[in-house]
């Protein structure tokens, strides 16, 4: 029956609809906003069903993938519109489904030109689950420049404080890194074209390309800057707190939790099994960045005053142990970054998503405006509790599984770079405690009126942190789900 | 002559029919159906020479319904059609009146439809003084404006001298080869030094009429000056037409590797000085002027190679350069008022109180700055695909920082169209002619940008 029903094209095709059709009732922003929740609700639904198929093989399809879909698209230079799930793919799309999902209801109160505003975010969400799908190179590069345009009107039309700037900023950043990423793509490609004689884009087969070690560092580079500049890893971040602070909360959610996974994807799925040689060669280089990230960050973050800037530069300090699980490249410390970048996407998310309903509530991101909101808005500070206590590492919540993992992974291959990375935990437990000391605890510094939460609110933090604590708790099938898919990368 | 002949060269017939009758019985016909009388024939011209097979025997002395022609003469109909379309409302808002506006724009389509049909150096250097000719006059159409003369007297004088370049170089050409047909006229290795003195004399006119560095200086002041919808066919129909040119020549001659060094400067001066300069700019026609200039760096990268996939590039990028350019300057001709916007912060908050048209211009920008799914991502791509499969990786790189860095200026149109409030005055309602015109061009853009392997096929096809 799957064979019938090309699920991946759907995955890709059906937000795509939803964001046409939205654009069209934008003159109705009920209209748009029902639209939309349908959309990605239908969209989290239909991600579902591949968990069902995880057994299946399909044919022609790579070892690995259970789903698969290959038709001709320009043929003239071999690039195919070739799509397939395992099970990296699957969790990251279902990853999507669900923070989009999320997005939406946290839109919820967009006012201005919500129906544009709801249109993007699904365009946005059939960018990013194709990239998560592609199995073409080419058509993977599409995607992740057809990123850029949605993410660049969400944070130009609808955020604040100096939006455009902010916006120009993280566009010509990453528009950058892309475009050398496209000369060695198109360099692999007649690379492999030339040894094989068959012209082709497709991902497994270039991975058997054989390319000279010096040229293999200049194209690994390209690949690795465009990477790390979403990612973003230090020193290359500057574009992030900017663009973090000033989207809108859906635009910060979309921007923290989706787009810096699709770097961290990236390098696993693409530069380093095609460039093993160099990034084997590079990997110290990495390590440096990751651990000065997850360090350098979280000192930062303690520095700042404004609520929102603390958790961008939190969000970076955490995906340091992305980059450094991927640096390690064992099967252990591949799984735990894996499963940081849903962690981090929730947690982070999820934070982000509080503070935007604090400042909704006060117009006022600064720790210096609030205190004791336990006493006042006990369910929000509750929440609020939680995802802190997770973002800081704290057994049971999910961020301390995976952050172990990583640990464990990396301290066989680079005991240093782990022991290291393990300092920086204790930073990130410094601002963290800070950060709720101030508000959930300490004496409130301004009178403030707080409603608690309502309805909407309190679900959307009740679900993610219902997923925190099930991943904190019992992490084992998701970590099942990338055992067969990395083994296939890391054989490579 | 037999009817087969007269057939495979109706399309031109079409255009010089056309044009002679607008202007015959201008004076007795209301002015909306003049247009209506352009558009047809542009359209009917543009179909039957895409539904006609491509021969190579002679119709006429010095012309032939060329494989390339095929593929040319339906784009320039089709730019020549959207530019009448712009223009109605366009010269009823402004004033110009009068039947030469549309029966000089069928002329110099009539001149670009004819110049890939060349067999013969003598027609081809006709058909591209006809195209410039044309030109002259669309430019300075604009009575009740100095600016329009001004950049018409300007184009005039600095075409005059490219003309003059290009004449010498076609006899130099012919001095080294003893031929005017261009098919024996280039391979004559015992005169290789005259032949390559007359390649060089011709890059340099060929310079002025592509806007190649430093043969640019007039881009701006006549962008500028002339209407949008002129700027709208110049910046598309007469550089295809150059660009189709030289195509024409390079490869009917033998290797040259003495063009190479020329040509990579060319090439790279224009993009880096022209995505420069347009960086610079507060005016959105001189913005375009400028990037007009990098994207002719772009096309030259493509010709350098001098391979079968450079000058497939080349056609692919003249096609989603019409498209493109016809849209951007499509939306700001429908979108002025008594004035033109001619700033950029003019366009502050259109993308919502004129949605067609500002998401058009926004769409051709994102075009222009290359990022997918738009056409002109595609476009760029097949170039610096070429260039780096000829080796020329150095010069695709400079070519593409230099296209990131142009992100920054479309971006910055992009940005005023929708996140900042403007107080200027609001457009006036998309008229349907417009309207059909900037779909047309968007529907192009898009539809090239996802699904290109047709039009891939038909360039194939041209190249044969």
């Amino acid at each position: 029956m799957t064979s019938l029903i090309p699920i991946l094209t759907l995955l890709i095709f059906l937000p795509l609809c939803g964001s046409l059709l939205v654009l069209a009732l934008r003159r109705s922003d009920a209209a748009a906003r029902g639209v939309a929740l349908a959309f990605s609700v239908a969209e989290l639904a239909l991600c579902l069903w591949p968990l069902a198929l995880t057994g299946e093989k399909a044919t022609g399809a790579p070892a690995g993938f259970f789903l698969y879909q290959d038709s001709a698209w320009i043929e003239r230079f071999g690039i195919r519109f070739t799509l397939g799930m395992d099970g990296i793919s699957l969790v990251m799309t279902l990853l999507t489904a669900f923070i989009t999902l999320i997005a939406v209801l946290s839109a919820w109160q967009v006012k201005e030109r919500a129906g544009l505003f709801f249109s993007l975010l699904l365009a946005l969400q059939a960018a990013v689950q194709g990239l998560f799908l592609s199995l073409d190179l080419f058509l993977f590069y599409l995607f992740w420049e057809a990123m850029l345009i949605p993410m660049l009107l969400l944070i130009g039309v609808w955020g604040n404080g100096r939006p455009v700037y902010s916006t120009i900023k993280f566009f010509l950043y990453t528009f950058v890194g892309s475009l050398l990423m496209l000369v060695a793509i198109i360099a692999l490609y007649l690379m492999h074209g030339a040894q094989s004689g068959s012209y082709t884009f497709g991902l497994p087969a270039l991975v058997h390309t054989t390319i000279p070690y010096d040229l293999g560092l200049w194209m690994f580079a390209a690949f690795l800057l465009s990477f790390a500049i979403k990612f973003p890893l230090f020193p290359l971040h500057t574009w992030q707190p900017d663009a973090y602070c000033d989207a809108p909360v859906a635009g910060t959610l979309m921007l923290g939790s989706l787009l810096s996974k699709t770097a961290a994807y990236g390098l696993i799925r693409i530069a380093f099994p095609l460039f093993p040689e160099a990034a084997r060669a590079l990997t110290p280089l990495i390590y440096v960045v990751a651990v000065l990230g997850i360090g350098y960050f979280a000192w930062i973050a303690f520095a700042q005053r404004d609520m929102k800037r603390m958790l961008a530069y939190s969000s970076v300090s955490h995906m340091g142990f992305v980059a450094l699980g991927i640096a390690a490249w064992s099967p252990v410390a591949v799984s735990g970054a894996l499963l940081q970048m849903v962690n981090h996407a929730v947690t982070t998310g999820a934070l982000f998503i509080a503070v935007g309903m604090l400042e909704e509530r006060a117009a006022n991101r600064d720790l210096s405006g609030y205190g004791g909101t336990w006493g006042k808005i006990p369910v929000f500070s509750f929440f609020f509790l939680v995802f802190n206590m997770a973002s800081a590492g704290v057994p049971g919540l999910n961020n301390f599984v995976s952050e172990l993992i990583i640990l464990v992974g990396t301290f066989r291959v680079a005991p240093l770079a782990a022991a290291l990375a393990f300092l920086g935990t204790i930073l990130t437990l410094v601002y963290t405690v800070r950060l709720v000391q101030e508000v959930v605890f300490g004496k409130e510094k301004a009178p403030l009126e707080l409603k608690d939460l309502s309805l909407r609110e309190a679900g959307v933090l009740g679900v993610m942190a219902l997923v925190v604590v099930a991943l904190g708790v019992h992490p084992g099938p998701v970590l099942e789900l990338f055992r067969t898919p990395l083994e296939v990368l890391l054989k490579q | 002559m037999t009817l087969a002949d007269l057939y495979s060269i109706m399309p031109i017939i079409i255009t010089a029919v056309g044009a002679l009758f607008v202007l015959l019985c201008g004076p007795l016909l209301l002015s909306a159906s003049l247009t209506a009388i352009g558009v047809t024939a542009s359209v009917a011209a543009g179909v039957w020479a895409a539904f006609s097979t491509p021969t190579s025997t002679q119709a006429v002395a010095g012309l032939a319904f060329t494989p390339l022609a095929r593929f040319l003469i339906p784009l320039f109909c089709f730019a020549a059609a959207i530019t009448l379309l712009l223009s109605h409302s366009y010269n009823e808002r402004r004033g110009i009146k009068g039947e030469e506006f549309p029966a000089t724009v069928l002329f110099a389509l009539f001149a670009t439809c004819v110049l890939p049909c060349a067999t013969n150096m003598l027609i081809l250097f006709l058909a591209l003084e006809s195209v410039s000719f044309a030109f002259y006059i669309l430019v300075s159409m604009d009575l009740s404006r100095a600016e329009s003369g001004e950049a018409g007297l300007k184009y005039l004088l600095l075409g005059a001298v490219a003309a003059a370049f290009t004449a010498f170089g076609f006899a130099l050409l012919f001095t080294g080869s003893g031929t005017l047909q261009l098919s024996g006229a280039l391979a004559r290795p015992e005169n290789r030094v005259i032949i390559s003195a007359g390649w060089g004399v011709i890059l340099v006119g060929m310079a002025f009429k592509l806007s190649l560095v430093p043969g640019h200086l007039w881009t701006p002041d006549v962008y500028q000056g002339a209407p949008a919808p002129v700027s709208a066919f110049l910046s598309t129909s007469s550089k295809v037409a150059a660009a189709a040119l030289l195509l024409m020549l390079l490869a009917l001659s033998p290797p040259m590797p003495e063009l190479r060094v020329p040509l990579a400067a060319l090439s790279v001066l224009s993009m880096v000085l022209g995505n420069l300069a347009a960086l610079r700019q507060q005016n959105i026609k001189r913005m375009l002027a400028y990037s007009s200039v990098a994207h002719m760096g772009y096309l030259t990268l493509a010709l350098l190679s001098g391979s079968r996939d450079g000058y497939a590039a080349v056609l692919l990028y003249g096609a989603v350069y019409t498209a493109m350019n016809l849209a951007a300057f499509g939306a700001i001709s429908s979108l002025s008022v008594e004035q033109e916007r001619e700033l950029i912060t003019d366009y502050a908050g259109l993308g919502f109180t004129a949605p067609l048209r500002g998401g058009v211009l926004a769409l051709a920008m994102i075009s222009l700055a290359g990022i997918p799914p738009a056409a002109g991502f595609i476009g760029k791509f097949f170039i610096f695909y070429s260039a780096i499969k000829a080796g020329a990786i150095a010069l695709a790189i400079i070519g593409i920082l230099s296209a990131a860095a142009s992100a920054y200026f479309y971006l910055r149109v992009v940005a005023q169209l929708y996140m900042h409030r403007g107080e200027s005055p609001a457009p006036k309602p998309v008229s349907l002619a417009e309207g059909i015109a900037l779909c047309c061009a968007s529907l192009m853009i898009l539809v090239i940008g996802v699904y290109p392997g047709p039009l891939l096929g038909a360039i194939e096809a041209a190249l044969q």
